[in-house]
């Protein structure tokens, strides 16, 4: 591995979720390398009094300035990461005494096959969202940012969704797809044709899963998209329609091209998150049951990596396992972000 | 998404920071001197007690201050993390019954009822429903709010229309094998085809587990989830799914079939009338309740415990044992549908009276006798999480065609690794 590939988690900075991911020493490291050089020509001792301060003492009002964001971090995110790391070694049911078994419960998840089913499941889901997700927004924001009216309502309309809540979506996704009574089928009916038995069949359970996400992220990547299209200089486009090019033409080999790293960033959030799928499939399938709850619905179909931790965890009291979970899986992501950056990279360097 | 990332670090940041409490405190037990003995707490969750009942208790123990928190959400994770740290946890706290199991090796977290007088009223209260609550070495941690035992609820216009027997008494005779309730299914089925016999064949399932005496995992902390009373149960639960009468409903639907006639009979607990009569209110006076084919069982209904660190145990105990006196039962029974677990609540009115949404059929005289009758099993703390994969491999059947063979087999190997997890012989 070079260092290329270390920086990948950096851009997921800002989406919060991703924090397991940057925990990582790369982003730190190079944000202190250019200051390192302040000490260094720290003046002799008899000037201490005049010379400058400690860093941390001249800049104090910036840094108290940053702290929340950091002290809350550290409680809620970076302290329970590496707490994990500790439990994934314990076997403990969340109020007795833990018990050290080593690696034991990375031995039962090998063995594991609904582990195994659910990242599967959860592979399939990401894809089946990701890629309709990402053609769609760009292809939104080229057609936004055409347009000459209405451009601010475009703009809001597109965004609405990534900030409705999920589980209203969930509910609601859960009664346009019902099998006997939702409106899809309904409409089929209509049509004389027959009804898709939606939310029991293994796949048609992914799609509507899939859906779900694709609708309400698809106008939040769009804005992206959106962003990086109005920083492409227009005489680049004019000249191409100088040249004779038509929209289509233009869309493949001035637009793309020039949005590659946007593309390349949105390919990595949406890793990251959409591996994380977890809320939509809980209240699609009865988290309320009280036998067999979290379950992921018919055939387990809509059991996610992270369903299926929430539900060792805190419905089997298994906490150890849990971690053990969802290590593994971040160690899967982290692959998966990883190879992403790489063929893009490559890519990037040909030109 | 955004959501699941911010349940999944709550999730995490809470283990976490529970796990700090208990490293900060030394164990966890211990400071329980700062809680204050004329202050209690009360915790429990919309509909888990009679919220006219908890008001008069608040102005029947005068001298004390009772507050009560209904707490939402995910009620056992929210009392384990509360369990941890003295300062947080209640007084008096609900446990569900699915729950109840795994609480019981944490019993040093609890006050043992009998030490302050459950064993002197325990003689009024179910015998099988205190045995749930009680560890081997005979501490009970929970006193029983409710019960859920069972029957089968079925729609009379749709029974008479298939030329069934409509008397709940007649139907309770000749429907009394899991075979003979099958068989009037497939008539039903032929008769009204949109009509069928059972919700899903899981819901059968875990009643024939609740009519046995053992369930997956014994009193020696044995697996026995592969032995023959549950494959015998797993064998009937599949028969309707092979009849053709299972409407396999897995999903949100269950509301608009039970109100659109898709489901002619609906096997569940007492607290299970609710559910009908608020998702088909059109179908009030075509109900009626009798027994449960192969005898009673019993699903769900909770306890009140006493935390360890508690401020006042023995008035804690009082306000229970008040709370849970047959009157007030009965009056929970009327307000919150929660079924007395005192036998001496069946005699009184508010249970005796007919109910109109099934016809004015008084249903004490199925639910009565089959609550004292329900067997008591033992239910090891791993039992719920060891149950799972038998579920889950039976809505595979019905989403998937899975051959039942097959998924019997998948289910018992992955009941056995999670019992094997859980550290069950």
């Amino acid at each position: 591995m070079s260092s290329s590939p270390v920086a990948g988690p950096a851009p997921t900075g800002p989406t919060s979720g991703s924090d397991t991911v940057t925990t990582g020493q790369p982003a730190p490291d190079r944000s202190r390398r250019p200051e390192r050089r302040g000490p260094r020509i720290r003046p002799v001792p008899a000037g201490a009094r005049r010379g400058p301060r400690p860093r941390a003492a001249r800049y104090w009002p910036q840094y108290l300035a940053i702290s929340p964001y950091y002290l809350i971090f550290s409680v809620f995110m970076l302290f329970p990461v590496i707490f994990t790391v500790y439990l994934a070694f314990q076997r403990w049911d969340g109020v007795g005494d833990m018990q050290f078994v080593g690696f034991q419960q990375f031995r039962f998840l090998w063995d594991d096959p609904v582990f195994w089913l659910s990242v599967r499941n959860t592979l399939v889901i990401w894809v089946l969202s990701t890629v309709p997700m990402l053609c769609l927004a760009l292809v939104l924001a080229v057609l936004v940012n055409s347009t000459k009216r209405l451009t601010a309502f475009y703009r809001v309309a597109l965004f609405i969704p990534s900030i409705t809540s999920l589980v209203a979506i969930a509910i609601f996704f859960g009664a346009i797809f019902s099998n006997n009574f939702g409106l899809i089928n309904a409409i089929l009916r209509a049509l004389h044709l027959s009804a898709v038995p939606w939310m029991s069949n293994e796949w048609t359970i992914k799609l509507v899963i899939a859906a779900l996400m694709t609708w309400q992220w698809t106008g939040y990547n769009a804005i992206i998209y959106l962003a990086g299209l109005q920083a492409i200089p227009s005489e680049l486009h004019e000249a191409a329609r100088m040249d004779g090019a038509g929209p289509v033409r233009i869309f493949f080999s001035i637009t793309i091209p020039l949005l590659r790293p946007i593309i390349l960033f949105t390919v990595v959030i949406s890793t990251v998150t959409g591996l994380q799928s977890f809320t939509e499939p809980q209240v699609l399938f009865g988290s309320e049951a009280a036998t067999n709850p979290n379950s992921g619905g018919p055939g387990q179909a809509g059991l996610t990596t992270l369903l299926y931790f929430y539900h060792q965890a805190f419905d089997n009291n298994d906490f150890g396992y849990g971690a053990a979970i969802v290590w593994a899986f971040f160690l899967l992501i982290l692959l998966i972000v990883v190879i992403n950056w790489r063929l893009v990279q490559r890519k990037e360097r040909r030109p | 998404m955004d959501l699941s990332r911010r349940r999944f670090l709550q999730a995490a940041a809470l283990s976490a920071a529970a796990a700090g409490a208990t490293a900060a405190c030394g164990g966890g037990s211990g400071s329980s001197g700062s809680k204050d003995s004329k202050n209690l707490t009360l915790w429990y969750w919309s509909g888990g007690l009679s919220d006219k009942v908890v008001a008069d208790a608040k102005k029947h123990f005068s001298d004390i201050s009772l507050k009560t928190s209904v707490v939402g959400g995910d009620f056992k994770t929210k009392l384990l993390t509360g369990l941890r740290a003295a300062q947080s946890a209640p007084d008096i706290t609900g446990i569900k019954g699915e729950d109840i199991a795994s609480f019981l090796p944490n019993a040093n977290r609890f006050i043992d009822l009998n030490s302050v007088g459950a064993d002197k009223l325990a003689p009024q209260y179910l015998s099988w429903k205190l045995k749930q609550a009680t560890t081997q070495d005979g501490k009970l941690i929970g006193f029983p709010i409710d019960i859920g035992p069972c029957a089968t609820y079925y729609r009379e216009d749709l029974f008479a229309q298939a030329g069934l027997p409509t008397d709940p008494a007649k139907v309770s005779a000749e429907l009394s094998t899991w075979d003979a309730y099958f068989k009037a299914g497939v008539e039903l089925h032929k008769a009204i085809p949109k009509t069928f016999l059972i919700n899903n064949i899981g819901s059968v399932f875990s009643m024939i587990v609740g009519q046995g005496t053992q369930r997956f995992i014994d009193e020696d902390n044995k697996f026995i989830g592969d032995q023959d009373h549950i494959r015998t149960a797993w064998t009937t639960a599949v028969k309707p799914y092979t009849l053709g009468i299972d409407a396999k409903i897995n999903d949100n639907t269950w509301n608009a079939a039970i109100s659109g006639g898709t489901l002619g009979t609906e096997i569940g607990a007492a607290w299970h009338a609710l559910d009908i009569s608020n998702a088909a209110p059109g179908t009030k006076g075509k109900w009626r309740v009798a027994s449960l084919p192969g005898g009673p069982s019993n699903l769900g209904g909770s306890f009140l415990a006493i935390p360890a660190t508690s401020g006042n145990p023995e008035e804690a105990f009082e306000i229970i044992s008040w709370i849970l006196s047959p009157e007030n039962q009965a009056r929970g029974f009327t307000d919150a549908a929660l079924f007395p677990t005192a036998p001496a609540a069946y005699e009184l009115p508010a249970l005796t009276g007919g109910d109109a949404f099934f016809g004015g059929q008084k249903t004490i005289e199925i639910f009565g006798p089959a609550a004292e009758r329900i067997p008591a099993a033992y239910e090891a703390p791993a039992d719920a999480a060891v149950s799972a994969p038998y579920y889950s491999e039976l809505t595979s059947i019905e989403a998937k065609g899975k051959d039942p063979d097959e998924a019997w087999k998948d289910a018992v190997s992955q009941a056995m690794q999670i019992a094997q997890r859980q550290g069950v012989k």
